[in-house]
């Protein structure tokens, strides 16, 4: 019988894979988007950005747009990678679940 | 992470991984107002250039308001969306069939061989083109009705006399900007409205 995989831990919290999936979407996105589409609190949001930051899977960019601060992520090609091998871990274990 | 893992807790993580992906999608959807805005300004631009003895200056004129009226609204809207492959590729298509349309247009204006039945030519060629890009794109049916009325017009109005190709022009601005654009902002708003604000996922 072959090893079932394991959960990236870094993605696995609920916060940070919606944060991961929803940069897969796009290009770049907001703080204050990623705060309305997922409902989190500035201080939690902030708090799990900084967890995938240091992991490499998101990039952060702070600039300025007509005077006001913006601060941009984007997510990175390990980002994405390890996203990837989360669902494909996600998928093998679901279905061993359901094979049991 | 092991295998007694709750499969529930499994299909959660999963469910909540395409929320989120369609949620970001969602952001790329909501153009309709630029149709509408467009249309009222070609109507402006017609209007003007009937009326006014210095008609010359009717279309360059309503063109670049138009024109600087879509980046103020289209940036604004940028500060709160994030950007995307689709939003960006939508933006090149528009923007290069405007500049590319606008200049052939103006020399043409300038150089004194505009008259009425090659600028609807040009401006339907163009319009269907970019329609059918954009819906292509987007797997827009309803869009691509548009462009088959905009080159359907094309062929028209070159068949006909002035007045039947003006009356051409003003029903396919009609269908394909302002009814299409209402349309368009319609279709966001229900969207926007079923899905609610998205999954909430604020526990780490």
């Amino acid at each position: 019988m072959p090893e079932l995989p394991e959960l990236n831990p870094v993605i696995h919290g609920k916060l940070r894979l919606a944060l991961l999936s929803l940069l897969s979407g796009v290009e770049e996105a907001e703080f204050t988007w990623l705060r309305a589409k997922t409902g989190s609190t500035d201080g939690n949001l902030g708090a799990q950005l900084l967890k995938l930051e240091e992991a490499g899977y998101v990039a952060v960019e702070k600039k300025f747009v007509q005077r006001k601060p913006q601060t941009l992520y984007r997510m990175t090609e390990s980002g994405r990678k390890a996203l990837t091998e989360y669902v494909q871990a996600l998928k093998q274990l679901l279905g061993a679940a359901i094979g049991a | 992470m092991t295998a007694n893992t709750e499969e529930h807790e499994l299909k959660d993580r999963l469910k909540l991984i395409e929320s989120m992906i369609a949620e970001g999608r969602r952001t790329t959807e909501s153009w309709g107002w630029t149709f509408v805005l467009w249309g009222v300004a070609y109507y402006v631009a017609i209007a003007w250039a009937a009326l006014d003895p210095h008609h010359y200056l009717a279309w360059p004129v309503t063109m670049i308001v138009a024109g600087a009226l879509t980046g103020i609204l289209a940036s604004r809207r940028a500060a709160r969306h994030p950007e995307t492959t689709i939003g960006r590729a939508m933006m090149a298509i528009w923007v290069a069939m405007g500049i590319s349309t606008f200049i052939l247009m103006l020399s043409l204006g300038i150089s004194g061989r505009l008259e009425l039945h090659t600028a609807v030519a040009i401006v339907g060629t163009m319009l269907g083109a970019a329609n059918a890009t954009s819906s292509i794109i987007l797997k827009w049916k309803m869009q691509f009705a548009c462009a088959v009325v905009w080159w359907a017009a094309v062929i028209a109005g070159l068949f006909s006399n002035d007045t039947q190709t003006s009356v051409v022009f003003l029903a396919a601005i009609f269908f394909c900007q302002i009814v299409f654009g209402i349309y368009g902002m319609i279709r966001d708003s229900r969207k926007r409205r079923a899905s609610g604000t998205g999954q909430e996922a604020s526990h780490a």
